[in-house]
């Protein structure tokens, strides 16, 4: 530390930082401002320096050589120097590369606290309770389907008369056609179903009785007679089970609602008035 | 005047971060847990080429999603793109591998990000300034970045090898974190991977990296940078001390051989010598699988190598020209080395000379997209890179990567993802699945294709449980056929169209072989067709078009729903080598391109492509004659 302290002294005793300070000084009183002693003064002091060595050390993981410390000082008051006249003249506004970095500054700090957060089980309830079909395993069905052709009204009408004349327990009668899928699905989820099928098809079952053929059914390859003769609908899903989902849900929108609340909380106390060109 | 008005629920309350100090960690269900099914019931679609905002140039063209949005995207959840439009699958993935450039992992975020004082070198602050000056500053400062690295003139600084190395640990652990919590075995499967940019002046030899394995494993290592002038035995060495110092599994996937100047799939040894036995078996053995098709075009057959294959040159323009940076032009002979047919049967040729066939690898597409969004279809693209969503502009926007000529945004393909025959959605059942290579390729739409070789198969098969017979009398795709008692391979063949999707045209079988001179060759075999079309001259008519570009709709009245046949091979020499795999070929259905314009009122110049016949390729059956087993 006293080393660093040693340098920096040395360094304000360098000519070149007082050119530089003092350049500035006679900038800003031609500029014809009030001098306003408090923002004149650059303090390059301990905690400054050990702010410079950090960078140093972070970025090429070793310490700066004196030389090179001298060159991150001056360096450092001339930034200085550079950005205070800068703000002083208003160079700042109207500057998107600045107000893109800030922008991006306020959205991190504001996201910052919910990305480490980690949410209680009583808040990960609330999520479940609130939207449980989210979370829920789809319907599982034992069901046999045949299939007719391309959908065609023909083909409708031909299905749904033949719906009413199959016997009680009898393969249905009218003419099929080869599906290379499974004419029985023994234990298959809806999803499933809606990847194999399509989602109409595997939306549809969820309205169709049980232990009869029923149809026309339209699939992603045209119409089929379905019969299920079993529909598996699980129990509602338990914390338990779906804490990896619920969690990484609540990360998300946590990140995000602080950043909207922190905003929201800034715009409040703003007046925004818009104007479209009519 | 207005106010403008944010609706934001305050979830976050400080008394609710501070109850959750010793929350149980989250249990996930275990893959152990996760039932197999006796057969492969429904192939699972992934994608195993995405990239995010930790990808050095993804970054640059803009993207500010991370590993964590890709996966809810992938999962099927809404997100905000970068650009701003919600975004969302109309189906969802089963599984995903993100695979952000091990080069400079994050680097230009930190380039973007880190305190501009610090910055010293002038390029590297120049840079900085257009990355934060808005996208399109960003992709000029990235065309530039990519323009210095294929001269090998990227500052000294930026190569930084101490926070580099930090820096990617960093990186990879916030990545592996992500992956971990979207993992849930039986319903969504995420992978770690990385990609492996390995390119020599500009050519593309990249591969991307998966990890069979969880957490435990993958946190011992970080992804690694190709060094200069690194073979890809550098990557395969790395393989190796993963495997043998976790006791774990990874597999490397080229991809872009399109793009790679005819190095991708080289006669030799790289940089030139005969090649040994013992390269091809590495390359083998450590590269079951090889991506044909994605957004920078196609790589199955090039009209130049296949001059009667008249649907060769799938989504080939603007990258037949030059590699992968363009700042070496193609000449014909390097088509050889860059098309995925032609690889297989150089692997033919090369095992008559080493024993050992390097290129028997299976075949999937996947997007490569640099959006952090997985899309592959044509009417919800959402392009190559962040400076390509959606927008007016997109179609026409040159696409240069940092110099000179001629690349266009229309030139990307809304392409393709990857189809896996597995037991489970789990990390263990979809790698294993690569390693049998029993996957395909799709251009994008969600067909199911199934194909098994063997001797005794009759149309009778596909009357009963085929599938059952298939696996019991024959081998599946990806596997090697044996010798039988006689007679030739037959293929027991399915092709089902995509259920939310187009009809099918045809079927095609694509037989390669090598004869006794060690000559190569290829034909391809319309196999099944819809409709009662009849070969004209051994030439099967075109199955129509019902596209409407001006709407941009197609109609399933022509083709078919699905396609079977068995097929026997009409020129079988059991005394040589051979392979065979399906294309699956769509009827006409409108590109990306077509949806834009109706999106965006535009009109598009003559040349741009606004339909086409989307595909699948499967992974090849090779059969090889009894007196050369011996030798592999």
């Amino acid at each position: 530390m006293t080393a660093w302290r040693t340098r920096a002294a040395a360094l304000l005793r360098e000519p070149l930082v007082h050119f530089l300070v003092l350049g500035a000084l006679v900038f800003v009183a031609l500029s014809g401002r009030a001098p306003d002693l408090g923002e004149r003064r650059i303090i390059v002091d301990e905690p400054v320096v050990a702010g410079l060595v950090n960078h140093h050390v972070r970025a090429f993981r070793r310490p700066p050589t004196a030389e090179e410390l001298d060159g991150l000082i001056s360096d450092h008051v001339r930034g200085e120097v550079y950005y205070r006249e800068a703000l002083r003249l208003g160079l700042d506004a109207d500057d998107e590369v600045v107000k893109k970095r800030l922008r991006n500054k306020m959205l991190a700090i504001a996201g910052a606290e919910a990305e480490a957060a980690r949410p209680s089980d009583a808040e990960l309830q609330a999520l479940l309770d609130a939207d449980p079909a989210r979370y829920a395993a789809p319907p599982r069905y034992r069901l046999a389907q045949i299939y007719l052709g391309p959908d065609a009204p023909a083909l409708r009408a031909a299905a749904a008369a033949e719906i009413g004349r199959i016997p009680k327990g009898a393969r249905p009668g009218i003419t099929t056609q080869p599906l290379p899928l499974p004419a029985r699905f023994d234990d298959a989820s809806q999803t499933d179903l809606a990847e194999q099928l399509g989602d109409d098809f595997a939306t549809a079952l969820a309205r169709l009785p049980l232990g009869t053929w029923m149809g026309p059914v339209v699939s992603g390859f045209g119409l089929h007679l379905v019969r299920i003769d079993q529909r598996v609908q699980p129990p509602p899903p338990r914390l338990a089970d779906v804490r990896q989902r619920l969690e990484n849900d609540w990360r998300s929108d946590a990140i995000r609602n602080a950043q909207d609340a922190h905003l929201q909380q800034l715009l409040d106390s703003y007046a925004v008035e818009i104007k479209r060109p009519s | 005047m207005r106010r403008t008005i944010l609706v934001a629920a305050l979830l976050l309350g400080s008394s609710a971060m501070l109850a959750s100090c010793d929350a149980p960690k989250p249990t996930a269900k275990s893959a152990a847990a996760v039932k197999e099914s006796e057969f492969p019931d429904r192939p699972l679609w992934g994608d195993t080429h995405l990239h995010t905002a930790n990808s050095v140039d993804a970054f640059g063209f803009g993207v500010r999603l991370g590993p964590e949005e890709a996966l809810r995207f992938a999962r099927g959840e809404e997100v905000t793109a970068t650009t701003g439009m919600k975004a969302k699958l109309s189906r969802p993935l089963d599984f995903l591998v993100v695979t952000d450039h091990a080069e400079a992992l994050g680097g230009t975020k930190a380039l973007a990000d880190s305190p501009r004082l610090l910055i010293r070198d002038a390029t590297m602050r120049r840079w900085h300034d257009m990355m934060n000056e808005g996208p399109a500053g960003s992709q000029r400062a990235m065309a530039e970045i990519l323009d210095a690295r294929g001269r090998n003139a990227v500052p000294e600084a930026m190569l930084n090898a101490d926070g580099a190395a930090k820096r990617t640990k960093k990186v990879w652990n916030a990545n592996v974190d992500a992956v971990e919590r979207y993992n849930e075995p039986g319903t969504f499967t995420a992978f770690h991977g990385f990609e492996y940019t390995l390119m020599q002046g500009g050519n593309n030899l990249h591969r991307n990296i998966i990890f069979r394995d969880g957490e435990d494993k993958v946190r011992t290592v970080v992804p690694i940078d190709p060094t200069y002038k690194a073979t890809p035995d550098e990557i395969w060495n790395y393989m190796d001390a993963y495997e043998k110092s976790t006791g774990g599994r990874v597999l490397a996937i080229p991809h872009n051989s399109n793009l790679s100047n005819g190095l991708m799939f080289e006669l030799t040894q790289p940089g030139g010598g005969p090649m040994t036995a013992a390269y091809a078996k590495r390359r083998a053995r450590l590269e079951p699988v090889v991506e044909i098709t994605q957004i920078k075009g196609d790589s199955e057959a090039h009209p130049f190598l296949s001059p009667n294959d008249e649907f060769s040159g799938y989504g080939m323009a603007g990258w037949e020209m030059n590699n992968l940076l363009s700042n070496q032009p193609k000449v014909p002979s390097m088509y050889a080395g860059e098309y995925v047919r032609e690889a297989l049967k150089r692997g033919l040729a090369l095992e008559a000379q080493t024993g050992v066939n390097p290129y028997k690898f299976g075949l999937i597409g996947s997007t490569d997209s640099h959006t952090a969004l997985a899309t592959a279809d044509e009417d919800q693209f959402f392009g190559k890179h962040s400076g390509t969503e959606p927008s007016a502009a997109r179609t026409m926007a040159p696409q240069n990567l940092g110099t000179r000529k001629g690349r266009f945004g229309w030139h990307y393909l809304a392409s393709g993802y990857a189809a896996v025959w597995a037991k489970a959605n789990t990390r263990a059942a979809i790698f294993d699945a690569m390693t049998r290579r029993e996957v395909y390729a799709s251009t994008g739409p969600r067909m199911t294709v199934r194909v098994f070789g063997g001797w005794d198969f009759t149309a009778d098969d596909l009357k009963g449980d085929w599938v059952r017979a298939g696996y019991a009398r024959g081998v599946p795709m990806g596997g090697e056929l044996k010798p039988g008692k006689g007679g030739a391979p037959r293929l027991l063949i399915s092709a089902l169209k995509d259920p939310e999707g187009a009809n099918l045209d045809r079927v095609q079988v694509v037989k390669g072989w090598i004869d006794k001179a060690g000559k190569t060759h290829e034909q391809v075999f319309d196999v099944a067709w819809s409709g009662d079309r009849k070969p004209v001259a051994g030439k099967l008519p075109s199955v129509g078009d019902t596209v409407d570009v001006a709407a941009a709709t197609y109609k399933n009245n022509i083709g078919a729903a699905a396609l079977t046949t068995v097929w026997t091979d009409p020129a079988f020499d059991p005394a040589i080598s051979s392979f065979y795999y399906l294309r699956v070929l769509e009827i006409p259905t409108p590109s990306w391109p077509a949806y834009d314009a109706v999106r965006y009122k535009l009109k598009l110049p003559p040349e741009v492509r606004v339909k086409s016949q989307e595909r699948a390729y499967t992974s090849p059956i090779w059969y090889t004659p009894n007196q050369n087993l011996g030798k592999s």
